[in-house]
């Protein structure tokens, strides 16, 4: 079975085009053309990926990606026509996984996205169960939890960087590293998405993101992980 | 000869605008040299002229007090001796108990009967001149000033007729002359301190009017360094420099909104043109996947379409690149990397970006020499510096046959700070000496000899390849290369302190 990329688009021609180019990649497409449109459609047919443009009219990109955020962990890349870092902060801020600016390339969006479908990597070697602090991660099942049994609501793309971290304790992964094994990026990808996905991590594991414990940073290396 | 004429004619124009003001200040003193001076100067002429008035004035007066008083102590000596010298043999001893008596530092000498007498005999009547001597026989009492023995001395002549006798009294002055000494040291000294006061008043009374020249000086090279932001802080209690502050912040502000309005819209169109290519660069991908159901006509139709919509998205990502850089609006995102590994992968990734299918076996891929500089840290913009790589080999590709070797080694140490020599080297024609700056100029078209296909480049790529260069603090210019070719050469600074940038502790602006 195809995944469903559902794109949000107010641009009538790019929404076409950008169809025509994902199914020809071998994606089913739904199109949506207002942020309001696309959590309608969402509700009622849910999809694997969603694109979302960051300027449309009436609820922007931003307002979107956290809305759809609220009710799911689905792969959100958004479209941005700008490349200032306020634009892509906000946008992984607001809960994307990945970004991607115009004019993009189909093929490049098309590994981006077969990225983002990738299972966290089960190495052979690899515990089922990887634990730190007082939480558990389940990588084949692509849980996280506390060790009293409450489950801790993460992306697809947060849960395999915290996969990436835990499976190396006390190990310095350098950005490019994460950035490979999560992203499936070259050296030259974006290192703010490791950044961004590693503060949103924090405000999820650490007892106080601001004093971190668990997700160190190692400055001017990378990042570890501390049991 | 025209467009020459044209060149001269602005050439000369802006010496002639230069010339009044800056061409002259490098030739002369600044303007707060010349206040501090022209203070200096004028209190040491109002020094000299008090100085020289107070000087004269006391010396005139105190030496016609002198001289009264000289005569008034002469004139009684005369009629005492008027009294006691009839009948008096001892002449000599009449004029040394005149001497005691006068309670002044003073000698006399009296001619009388064809013959002189005198108290001492260190005073004679040689020492008076035969002026005096004459108008004191003709019955005319008068003075002389002399010196004596290197000390100055009045004498009062007084003619005594009644005894036949010429009265002269020797009055010893040096006190007096002393006194003028001190007096005229006193003045000089005086002079000499009103002349550094107002030196140093000069000085400081230029610094404070001059500061605020200064600190528009300052905002000035601040703005012109591309900190728009840059404010003079108002004056408030000046009314002088309230009208400077405000208007250098009136045009100032014209100027940021006039600069803003223009990249504004250079970013603007950029981005409005951004959607119109996502749609066409999609909708040419779909034809390129079924490129091989296509007849060799519409194929080729097709490829040619894609090259320059490829070169078309290009442009518009450099135009609003260098629209960044222009108004300092440009982001550095500084990591330290390893220099081998950094240049290994730009021009990996660079060459397989700039090979189309077609090209494949054209040209050789350039040697990669890093290993002089395995380890070395450098703290770079990585996404900019794989932009440096990209363009070089692209220019290499277009217009210097392809690139034959890429070497990083260390380079010499500027302001204490080690560096590294990134440098791309073609086997093309080379670069004339004339043209080697001209190369970095915007959508500088060369003598495109040897260059591969028409319109292959942006005009933007070298461009860009200074500012990306700049913006991560080192520096790029093109040489001749080893076996005829160009050689772009990029120096950068290497990291040498310990801390590294932060990682994930940025400020989104």
């Amino acid at each position: 079975m195809s995944a469903r990329i559902l794109v949000v688009e107010d641009d009538e021609r790019i929404r076409s085009s950008m169809r025509l180019a994902l199914e020809g990649e071998g994606y089913d497409v739904d199109e949506a053309e207002s942020g309001e449109d696309a959590l309608d459609h969402f509700s009622a047919q849910s999809s694997d990926v969603a694109l979302i443009d960051l300027m449309l009219p009436g609820m922007d990109g931003f307002e979107c990606c956290r809305a759809l955020r609220r009710q799911s962990a689905v792969p959100i890349i958004i479209v941005t026509a700008r490349t200032d870092t306020h634009d892509v902060v906000a946008g992984l801020e607001a809960g994307a996984d990945d970004y991607v600016t115009k004019p993009f390339v189909a093929k490049e969006l098309g590994a981006r996205i077969r990225a983002l479908l990738r299972r966290a990597r089960p190495a052979e070697d690899e515990p089922k169960v990887l634990t730190f602090g007082d939480l558990e991660l389940l990588p084949d099942q692509g849980v996280l939890r506390r060790r009293d049994g409450e489950e801790i609501h993460c992306t697809r793309t947060e849960f395999r960087l915290l996969c990436e971290l835990a499976a190396n304790p006390n190990k310095v992964l350098s950005r490019e590293q994460l950035l490979d094994r999560v992203w499936g990026y070259d050296y030259f990808g974006d290192g703010r998405l490791v950044d961004v996905h590693i503060r949103r991590l924090r405000t999820k594991v650490e007892p106080d993101p601001a004093l971190p414990r668990h997700i160190l940073t190692v400055r001017g290396m990378g990042y570890k992980l501390v049991p | 000869m025209s467009t020459n004429g044209s060149a001269d004619d602005r050439g000369g124009r802006r010496r002639h605008i230069g010339r009044p003001g800056w061409g002259r200040l490098s030739q002369r003193p600044g303007l707060r040299a010349r206040v501090t001076l022209m203070f200096g100067l004028g209190a040491l002429v109002l020094s000299v002229a008090m100085g020289s008035l107070a000087y004269f004035t006391a010396r005139h007066y105190l030496l016609s007090d002198q001289e009264n008083a000289a005569k008034k102590v002469a004139f009684q000596s005369a009629r005492y001796v008027q009294g006691a010298l009839p009948g008096n043999a001892d002449i000599t001893g009449l004029l040394e108990s005149l001497d005691a008596g006068a309670g002044v530092a003073s000698h006399s000498v009296l001619y009388h009967n064809g013959g002189w007498y005198s108290s001492v005999t260190s005073v004679s009547q040689q020492a008076l001149s035969p002026a005096l001597k004459g108008l004191v026989r003709s019955g005319t009492p008068a003075t002389q000033n002399f010196t004596l023995n290197g000390a100055p001395q009045i004498a009062v002549g007084v003619p005594i007729p009644s005894v036949k006798a010429d009265y002269f009294e020797i009055f010893n002055v040096s006190d007096l002359a002393h006194t003028l000494r001190v007096l005229a040291l006193t003045l000089f000294g005086a002079g000499l301190i009103t002349t550094a006061l107002g030196y140093a008043l000069g000085r400081s009374a230029s610094g404070r009017s001059l500061r605020p020249l200064n600190s528009v000086s300052r905002a000035a090279m601040a703005i012109a360094g591309g900190n728009l932001r840059t404010r003079l802080p108002a004056a408030s209690d000046d009314p002088d420099l309230a009208g400077l502050t405000l208007s250098f912040n009136r045009m100032v502000d014209q100027l940021q909104e006039r600069i803003e309005r223009e990249t504004r819209f250079t970013s603007d169109v950029s981005h409005e043109l951004r959607s119109p290519l996502t749609t066409l660069s999609a909708s040419v991908e779909v034809l390129e996947s079924h490129r091989d159901e296509l007849s060799t006509r519409d194929r080729r139709a097709l490829d040619l379409l894609a090259a320059d919509l490829r070169r078309f998205q290009r442009m518009v990502d450099e135009l609003l690149e260098i629209s960044r850089s222009d108004t300092g609006s440009a982001e550095l995102w500084l990591e330290d990397v390893d220099a081998d590994e950094l240049v290994r992968r730009a021009v990996a990734v660079s060459v397989a970006n700039l090979r189309r299918p077609e090209e494949a076996q054209a040209d050789g891929v350039p040697t990669i020499d890093v290993d002089a500089v395995a380890g070395v840290r450098l703290r770079v913009d990585k996404r900019r510096f794989e932009r440096i790589m990209a363009n070089l080999l692209e220019n290499a590709y277009n217009y210097g046959g392809g690139a034959t070797r890429v070497t990083a080694e260390p380079g010499p140490v500027r302001h204490g700070q080690p560096t590294v020599r990134v440098s791309v080297e073609d086997h093309g024609p080379g670069l004339a000496p004339g043209e080697r700056a001209k190369v970095f100029e915007r959508f500088y078209r060369g003598q495109a000899a040897g260059r591969r296909g028409t319109g292959t480049g942006t005009g933007l790529g070298l461009a860009l390849v200074a500012e990306h260069v700049r913006l991560n603090g080192g520096k790029v210019w093109a040489e001749a290369g080893d076996e005829g070719g160009a050689r772009f050469v990029v120096e950068l600074p290497v990291t040498t302190d310990s801390e590294g940038p932060r990682l994930d502790e940025w400020e989104p602006v």
